[in-house]
């Protein structure tokens, strides 16, 4: 078992935006869960103003002025803009006074530079507009630290320029913030420091001004460079089985064209929130696309429920195993057989236990899932484990076209390498392979071809031969745009 | 219009649209009955509300942290009756005591319920279904099949239905009914001014948020518990001044017809949302429509029940339809 | 270590039976007979035969709260077609048709609009039951045919009367179609994590359909035995009978959140409470203490397991610490 972090040294310094960037698994999330009293660190100290401190809970975070926003806000739907930001308050006395409630509200509010009514209810706010109600519950609480996890990951353009006004906004009124972040160009325009994580591990701390993209870059990325071969060129593929043109999903994505042969890997890059799982989504028929077409085998075909995506030979390997992967208190061969059941049924649908079974058998031995049998929950399972045991029930299917979404996501290290070389031995069988996948080393030694997502959009796609993991964090963080601008 | 409603908080449209069908229905039978709107029929509907508004207001705030209290019907017979028999032995208690009595005796049983699904994390619906026949069965056993009649009662909680408040016209204040209003405009006041019951809200509408917040979500489930308890202890005390007579069966059905008002009045039935106006308004119209068809001839009186089902039915999916279409509304915006 | 867990409750509920009987057995000679131990099944039949449609629906993660409305329902449905000169035979078919239509309805809300069953059922509960009572309003019918009477009452098969053969049939069948075929597969992986079902190509809302009209059938057929058990129908027909119901799935270890639970588990609680309430009334102790004793034992069959969870994890935490 690998430390989730270590040897990490920070300092956040008032009036000082800290940014803190890191690939998926870098140890970012740990790092808050430490922080706001989640998780307890095994070694080290937190010191604030020069005393050690032991946070044991939100509460005590929060007595020590350390908020954080989440990447899913923690708003309350039902009530008003203005009762959220003073829900936590303890001393405003034992009855409401709405009318200075509403005023405070709307001060806080406009101290950060946004309009907002405050008597609206939270469910009708947009994610923009949910965290500022949680940054201006932050300020009223006088917070000292405010940690900022992926802020502008689902934000739209305009929102984020709003989100980086609010950051100078708290930094101009002596709040040190901790903005964590894959986008780099918000980290040139609003961090004072850098602090790059990798793997759990520490890597540097710099004063902004002196580290430019590429040195950053190559921070983050650094050892997973060397780590797996890139491709450097596409392999030879078989005939085209998949056409998507113009395919939009109503104020979700849109017009997404692309084409996927036999063999073929073709990797969506992009960052977390750039609606590339909708497209997966889409094709799987859970969210069916409102717009464009999709030929395969050169027919055009509608795909509205899974189990028709499931008939034309789609596999959808989801990110989330624990929400939509697996069913973690069944045992492995229950989980490995679901997506295929049909094939074990015999006479009145009873289920052909020792068909079944051997089948997960295979694979645990095929996909080296250890585990000593296969009626073990696959909640006791590593993660690398359940990912291969979800990986076992899509093969089963056979299927013809293979969506991976964060093949890899929590997975270490020596499991991932095997999900990648399970990967490429499946294009060489003729499968053909979308990867949806946040981690560049990733894409770069899987894909044939990439294409870019962002906010949404398809920013391009190109060959492997032509891609670069700078050209496509470029395109990803919109940072050409930024470029071609200056 | 659109945008109207949009700015429109969700829950005032619901009242609108309640306090709409309220007219409709109140029409419709006066269309129906003759001399619907006499001073009788609405004292006789004042004062069925008066004892099922508690239990719907207590069912409420256990229905905002996103549970169910089944049990209030039996927590009402033993209101009823245990004080019944109380005061047969003593007459002379003060009647502010009895209420007291019949608000801790009611808080006692909500204790129990509240104990066992905030601390011991037994789902509301099992643990309420279990009171729900516990309770009953302890009176059963103590009544060991007495009732409670009148003449064991003292005289004034036997004059207590007719005692009158104030007067408008031919219609009389009866001061059960005003004891149930006074109820309500407590509570209303207390869920939108207190800031104490706002956590009732916050609890329910996003429990995890609520962690984060600081808040005891244990402490607010258990507390919403005890005061269901305590309110269906004042409505036991209401039905015993009502009937007079009590037999071990008093309050049976209660659970079923607060769940309804609670529903129809617009509590969310999955929490964090609702306004004691709405419950006024649910139990008034749940309950002018068992009254109203007891009188219209047409229609037999059994269908009380079969209308009640399907009017929870009716506003159960009015809300997940209206959610929803909010929602797609919001999400075509973005 | 989950089976295990799931066997170690299975073999409580073993020991738990074993003691009961031989306490009634010690306290009753004539207990051990064939006829007392059928006359004992016969007392509750029709909530034991309800209690195995609901185990599917509590392993699925869903609630029927409708079922005792329905078995009314469908009893006074009987006694009025019967009234009015319907064969019996016919009215025996319409009736369990009935069944299948209110299942369905349930189904309708629960599994298409997606409202939870439990308020679904629960309206259900007062509005099919509010049907029964506009059919009957507030008589008696009686005057069956003697054969219906009799498939209620009488040996049916050697000493076994229909009802106990129903049970028997159904307990075999539906326990190999819960924990043997696909369907019940699918049944287990929609109430671990229906997202997950959905999402390995399982029509969730198919499934749903077809438990609540079985459960729904099951009702119409056990509202019709009981009809037959007492020669006569009243609007108030089988109330509260839920209550027993869903208690005797519980107590057999089928979780409330779904996922969990086994046939023979139910089985075995179904044993302890029918034992339970007989061992009861030897010893005197009324028909109302007894429905209580029931529900702490639902209470305690929930809490118990919880409490016993929250101490291993406390001591976890700090033998980690």
């Amino acid at each position: 078992m690998t430390a989730a972090l270590s040897d990490m040294s920070l300092a956040v310094v008032p009036g000082e935006i800290h940014a803190v960037v890191g690939e998926n698994g870098a140890g970012k999330s740990t790092l808050i869960k430490i922080m706001t009293g989640v998780y307890q660190p095994d070694s080290g100290e937190i010191l604030n103003e020069g005393k050690a401190v032991t946070i044991r809970n939100t509460h005590g975070a929060q007595a020590l002025g350390i908020a954080a926003m989440y990447q899913e806000p923690m708003v309350f739907p039902d009530l008003d803009v203005a009762e959220n930001i003073f829900i936590s308050h303890r001393n405003l006395g034992t009855f409401m006074n709405w009318g200075k409630l509403y005023q405070s509200s709307d001060e806080l509010i406009s101290r950060l530079g946004v309009s907002l009514d405050v008597r609206r209810a939270a469910s009708g706010l947009t994610l923009a507009e949910q965290q500022t109600v949680e940054i201006a519950r932050a300020l009223s609480l006088n917070v000292k630290v405010l940690i900022m996890d992926e802020p502008t990951a689902s934000l739209s353009a305009h929102e984020v320029e709003r989100l980086l006004n609010i950051g100078k906004a708290l930094k101009a009124r002596g709040v040190a913030v901790l903005y964590i972040s894959h986008r780099l160009d918000e980290i040139f325009r609003i961090a004072d420091r850098v602090t790059v994580l990798r793997d759990g591990k520490h890597i540097s701390t710099k004063p902004i001004a002196e580290v430019n993209h590429d040195g950053l870059v190559k921070d983050m990325v650094g050892r997973a460079l060397d780590k797996f071969a890139t491709k450097t060129k596409a392999n030879e593929h078989g005939p085209l089985l998949l056409s998507v043109k113009n395919l939009s999903l109503d104020g979700v994505f849109r017009n997404v064209t692309f084409e996927l042969h036999k063999g073929e890997v073709l990797c969506f890059g992009g960052l977390v929130g750039s609606r590339r799982t909708d497209v997966g989504l889409a094709l799987f028929g859970i969210s069916p696309s409102t717009g464009g077409s999709i030929e395969l085998d050169g027919r055009q075909v509608v795909i509205s429920t899974p189990q028709q995506a499931m008939d034309y030979g789609i596999a959808y390997v989801s990110e989330d195993r624990r929400k939509l992967g697996l069913a973690m208190t069944m045992p492995i061969y229950a989980n490995a057989s679901l997506a295929s059941l049909k094939k074990f049924l015999r006479r009145f649908g009873f289920i052909d236990r020792a068909a079944e079974n051997a089948m997960a058998e295979q694979y645990r031995e095929r996909l080296s899932i250890r585990s000593p049998d296969v009626k073990i929950e696959v909640g006791k399972l590593s993660g690398g484990n359940q990912q291969k045991v979800m990986l076992a029930k899509w093969l089963e299917t056979k299927p013809r076209l293979l969506i991976f979404d964060e093949p890899t996501r929590g997975v270490d290290v020596g499991a991932k390498a095997e999900v990648h070389n399970i990967i490429r031995e499946l294009a060489k069988q003729g499968v053909a392979i979308l990867v949806i996948s946040s981690d560049l080393p990733e894409v770069m030694a899987l894909a044939d071809r990439v294409l870019v997502m962002r906010e949404g959009q398809q920013m391009g796609i190109f060959d492997i031969s032509d891609c670069s993991q700078e050209r496509v964090i470029a395109l990803a963080t919109g940072q050409d745009q930024v470029a071609s601008a200056a | 219009m659109i945008q109207f409603f949009r700015r429109l908080h969700p829950q005032s449209l619901r009242i609108l649209a309640l306090a709409i069908v309220l007219l409709l229905t109140v029409l419709f039978f006066a269309s129906q009955i003759d001399g619907y709107f006499s001073p009788r029929m609405l004292n006789r509907i004042a004062t069925s509300v008066a004892v099922i508004l508690p239990i719907a207001i207590g069912q409420a705030m256990v229905v905002m942290t996103r549970n169910i209290d089944l049990s209030v019907g039996s927590v009402v017979g033993i209101a009823a009756y245990l004080i019944g028999d109380y005061l047969g032995t003593h007459p002379d208690v003060h009647p502010v005591m009895v209420v007291v009595i019949a608000l801790a005796l009611g808080a006692f049983c909500g204790a129990i319920n509240g104990a066992l699904v905030a601390y011991g994390r037994v789902p509301s619906i099992i643990v309420t279904l279990g009171t729900l026949a516990l309770f009953r069965t302890y009176l059963v056993e103590y009544s060991g099949a007495r009732s409670i009649t009148t003449a064991g009662l003292p005289q004034w909680l036997v004059d207590l239905p007719q005692a009158t408040v104030f007067s408008i016209g031919n219609f009389d204040m009866r001061l059960t009914v005003a004891m149930s209003l006074v109820a309500a405009i407590i509570f209303w006041v207390a869920l939108s001014r207190l800031r104490v019951a706002r956590k009732l809200y916050a609890v329910g509408s996003n429990p995890d948020a609520a962690v984060v917040a600081g808040i005891n979500s244990s402490l607010v489930v258990f507390m919403s518990f005890v005061l269901s308890g305590m309110l269906a202890g004042l409505a036991g005390f209401m039905f015993l001044a009502k009937f007079g007579n009590i037999t071990v069966v008093a309050g049976l059905g209660f659970e079923l017809k607060s769940v309804a008002a609670v529903v129809v009045g617009g509590v969310n039935i999955f929490g964090g949302s609702g306004s004691i106006l709405g419950v006024v308004l649910g139990t008034v119209l749940v309950d002018t429509i068992d009254n109203s068809l007891t009188r219209w001839a047409i229609v037999s009186e059994f269908w009380r029940e079969a209308l009640l089902g399907m009017l929870i039915m009716i506003a159960v999916a009015t809300d997940t339809f209206m959610t929803r279409s909010f929602g797609r509304m919001k999400g075509k915006s973005e | 270590m989950m089976l295990a867990r799931l066997k170690s409750w299975e073999g409580l509920l073993l020991i738990i039976l074993i003691i009961t009987v031989l306490a009634n057995a010690a306290l009753a000679p004539q207990f051990l007979t064939l006829q007392n131990q059928i006359n004992l099944f016969q007392l509750s039949i029709e909530k034991i035969i309800v209690a195995l449609a609901m185990t599917l629906i509590i392993i699925n993660a869903e609630i029927d709260l409708s079922v005792a409305s329905i078995m009314g329902l469908a009893a006074c449905t009987f006694g009025i077609l019967v009234e009015s000169g319907t064969p019996a035979g016919l009215a025996i078919i319409l009736c369990l048709m009935l069944g299948i239509v209110a299942g369905a309805f349930n189904a309708f809300w629960i599994a298409y609009v997606q409202i939870p069953s439990l308020v679904v059922t629960l309206a259900m509960l007062i509005m099919y039951r509010g049907i029964a009572r506009v059919l009957l309003e507030d008589r008696g019918i009686t005057g069956f045919p003697q054969w219906f009477g009799d498939l209620g009452q009488k040996a049916f098969l050697g000493p076994f009367p229909l009802g106990m053969i129903i049970f028997v049939v159904l307990l075999v069948v539906l326990g190999l179609v819960l924990h043997r075929t696909g369907f019940g597969r699918e049944v287990f992986v929609i109430g671990t994590n229906a997202e997950v079902a959905r999402f390995s190509g399982v029509r969730v809302a198919r499934v749903k359909t077809i438990l609540f009209i079985i459960s729904g059938v099951i009702s119409a057929l056990a509202g019709l035995l009981y009809a037959g058990r007492l020669a006569s129908v009243r609007g108030d027909a089988a109330t509260g009978f839920e209550l027993d119901i869903i208690t005797m799935v519980l107590l057999g270890g089928v979780s409330i959140f779904g996922g969990r639970g086994t046939i023979i588990g139910v089985l075995f609680s179904i044993l302890i409470v029918l034992n339970l309430r007989n061992g009861m009334a030897l010893v005197n102790v009324t028909g109302h203490i007894q429905t209580a004793v029931i529900g702490i034992l639902l209470i305690m069959s929930v809490l118990g397991p919880n409490l016993a969870e929250r101490m291993r994890s406390t001591g976890l935490a700090k033998a980690s610490a």
